[in-house]
């Protein structure tokens, strides 16, 4: 055996001896991985995460990199691949010819010829095993598959996570596009605007924060729901209000035409989100037309039901709004798309003036169902009540539900009825 | 019996061979105590001084008479006691008659010997004891204003016995770290003390022949001191050393660095004497027994305890692990 052969009979030691330490430090941290994997599928069992497969698998890949690095940091030397294999029978001869590699002598080069030709004759002792001991590797592969195991199992709070995730997603939708018409309502205010007129759209924003509380508090779908009928009637009323602020702009002839015509644009705009914000395009366009125009009064009901008229385009729903006052209303729309239901109050139904109305059963369905949004609802008695309602309120406090401010506003109205008993 | 080649002094391997051969020459006038006569072939080697605790009748003297024949070196034995001066030990000055006129002239004491069986070395005065120390360190003896240098390769082998210490004189620190190894002697088994009764009763004693000269020695130990030793070899070494200076309940004082340096010569020679020319891990905690044995000073605890300085070792060598 030569110095060169020497050598590379280290260096393929060296080889071998950091690649054990590379699998020995995988199978430690994916063992380790897998260990705090389990715990947060544990805790997945109990505490909704949606995300925790992704954690899981984030935290996998950490492992390995980790197990990467430190192999890196802690690979080892010449020196220690030499002395490991002394430890094969060699008694300290490879490493001592190795770090006297360049040295000469006669007691050196003895040493060396001696160490070489040692390791010539018994290089098949050395045996450095590549794979990390079977106890380990065991155990690792046991944590994994438990992990794995945690993972594919089925629970009802990994179904409520997923579910919440859905609401969440939906909520942040809304939540970006209320943030987006606050600030549209903001660049309406200037100048030009009367103390009422700017108080009218301040109170809309604020309105809107509302919204978006009630979109950041909402964890189950009925409640999304909810302030999602909640919005499209907030839009449907702004979109009359900045429409009839608009007009009155333009009747007082002091303002430029740019504010009145952004306020039209933003109108027609909440318009067009409250349609596209309920169930169907078209005729529920026709309806919250409708009904805005119902449910305003005077002469603006009339011009509100005619621009709900121009937004629906054919289709089985229609809405046509009566107002009590001067004005009236109309709004006729049509879908090719068949809808789920249209909710009208009984009065409006039972109009003959409404087209796809309750006597005319060839265009639409009609049933009365104590369930739509503008039902009146039962009378049940203050006692009955008002314990649950306090109750419910108070829980709501507690979680965070109701805007801040708000909190004593409640508490001071449940408190008036329990002075007033 | 052939001579030894005195043209391969330089190599290595050829002298290795012939101190394995001395230490074989050794053990057939010495049954048993194969370890003993190890440790006194790696004091030899190294030039270092060997202190023999046993009790009497143990071939202690045997051993070192059987080693001057082997190695063809001049023997003295000094018996140590309460009565011995140094003078008696150095050799001193005398008036000499001459027809000129009188004049001083030294006379040299037993110490001039390349062997000296220093027996009973703790029943001498300190004084007498002191006059050893620089003979064993210096290799040379002072008297009056002249100094002496001794014949290399000078070699002590001191004996003291572990009981009746009434009327004895234990070594002083100093004096004790100047031995290279302290060996403890043990009475011989049943087999070994057969073959030595059946050795020295019968009527063929073994003839023990001379393998080496005090030349081969000193080449032999020029040799020992060029063997490479290392790194991670020397730095277990020096931990040993070091953790025999650490909190530990039973050591009061640590080895000094003249331990180290035993420790490594002696690692280097047995090596050697196992014809490898490197220092192995096993080799210095083989040695370490023997060198650090006087060397570490046992607490009060350790004392009341009965817990023994080869212990106080074991647990060091256990405890401290090569890093590899």
């Amino acid at each position: 055996m030569d110095r060169k052969v020497f050598l590379r009979t280290i260096r393929s030691c060296l080889v071998r001896l950091n690649l054990a330490g590379l699998f020995d430090k995988l199978v430690s941290a994916l063992g380790i991985g897998a260990a705090v994997g389990i715990v947060f599928q544990a805790v997945s069992f109990v505490v909704p995460v949606y995300y925790v497969n992704l954690y899981m698998g984030i935290l996998m890949m950490l492992a390995v990199l980790v197990a990467f690095v430190a192999a890196f940091l802690k690979r080892a030397t010449m020196e220690q691949a030499a002395l490991l294999m002394d430890g094969f029978g060699f008694q300290e001869r490879i490493i001592t010819a190795y770090e006297n590699r360049n040295e000469e002598g006669p007691l050196v080069q003895l040493q060396r010829e001696d160490a070489m030709r040692q390791l010539a004759a018994h290089r098949d002792r050395i045996r450095i095993p590549l794979w990390p001991s079977w106890k380990k590797t065991v155990f690792s592969v046991l944590l994994l598959a438990g992990m794995f195991g945690l993972a594919l199992t089925p629970s009802k709070m990994k179904d409520r996570a997923k579910e919440l995730h859905q609401i969440e997603q939906q909520a942040g939708e809304k939540e970006k596009e209320i943030e987006e018409v606050i600030e549209e309502l903001s660049d309406l205010e200037s100048e030009e605007l009367t103390p009422q007129q700017f108080a009218a759209l301040q109170e809309m924003a604020e309105s809107l924060q509302s919204s978006l509380t009630e979109y950041r508090q909402a964890d189950t779908e009925e409640a999304l729901e909810a302030a999602g009928d909640k919005l499209n009637y907030k839009y449907g009323i702004m979109s009359s209000q900045i429409e009839d602020l608009a007009r009155s702009l333009q009747n007082g002839g002091a303002v430029s035409g740019v504010t009145a015509q952004s306020m039209q644009a933003m109108a027609q705009k909440l318009r067009e989100k409250s349609g596209n914000a309920s169930q169907g395009p078209g005729g529920e366009n026709g309806n919250q037309g409708g009904q805005s125009g119902g449910q305003s009064p005077g002469g603006e009901n009339g011009n509100q039901g005619g621009q709900g008229d121009g937004q629906g385009t054919g289709g089985e729903g229609s809405g046509q709004g009566t107002g009590e006052g001067q004005g009236s209303g109309r709004g006729t729309g049509s879908s090719s798309t068949p809808h789920d239901y249209v909710s009208v109050p009984n009065a409006i139904a039972d109009s003959e003036s409404l087209t796809g109305n309750a006597y005319d059963h060839d265009a639409s369905e009609y049933f009365r169902a104590q369930n739509g949004l503008s039902w009146e609802g039962n009378h049940v008695s203050h006692e009955a009540v008002i314990g649950s309602y306090e109750r419910n309120a108070y829980e709501g406090i507690a979680a965070g539900k109701y805007p801040s401010g708000m909190e004593n506003v409640i508490k001071e109205y449940f408190a008036s009825f329990n002075q007033d008993q | 019996m052939r001579e030894w080649d005195r043209d391969r002094m330089q190599d290595a391997a050829y002298m290795a061979g012939l101190m394995a051969d001395c230490e074989r020459e050794i053990q057939k006038g010495i049954i048993g105590q194969g370890e003993i006569i190890r440790q006194v072939m790696l004091a030899m080697l190294t030039g270092g001084n060997v202190l023999l605790e046993g009790m009497p009748g143990l071939g202690k003297t045997r051993l070192v008479s059987t080693i001057s024949r082997v190695f063809d070196l001049s023997f003295k034995r000094i018996q140590f006691t309460p009565d011995l001066m140094p003078s008696d030990v150095t050799g001193t000055n005398i008036i000499v008659r001459k027809e000129q006129g009188s004049s001083f002239s030294f006379e040299r004491g037993p110490i001039f010997a390349n062997l000296i069986l220093a027996d009973e070395i703790n029943r001498a005065t300190p004084k007498t004891q002191s006059a050893l120390l620089e003979a064993m360190q210096e290799h040379t003896v002072t008297v009056g204003n002249d100094s002496h240098v001794l014949e290399e390769p000078f070699f002590v082998l001191a004996t003291q016995n572990p009981i009746e210490n009434e009327g004895t004189y234990p070594l002083p620190e100093a004096q004790l770290d100047r031995f290279m190894f302290k060996i403890l002697v043990n009475f011989p088994s049943k087999e070994e003390l057969k073959g030595i009764v059946t050795l020295t009763e019968g009527s063929q004693a073994p003839v023990i022949e001379k393998r080496l000269d005090a030349e081969g020695l000193l080449a032999a130990r020029t040799l020992v001191n060029q063997i490479p030793v290392a790194d991670a070899v020397m730095d277990h070494l020096l931990d040993i050393v070091m953790e025999t200076h650490a909190a530990n309940p039973y050591i009061r004082e640590g080895a000094s660095p003249r331990a180290a340096q035993a420790l490594i010569r002696a690692a280097k020679a047995k090596a050697f004497l196992e014809g490898r020319f490197n220092v192995a891990f096993q080799d210095v905690e083989e040695v370490t027994y023997p060198v650090l044995r006087h060397r570490i000073l046992l607490s009060f605890e350790a004392v009341s305890k009965g817990v023994s300085e080869d212990e106080v070792i074991r647990e060091i060598l256990r405890t401290k692990k090569p890093q590899i």
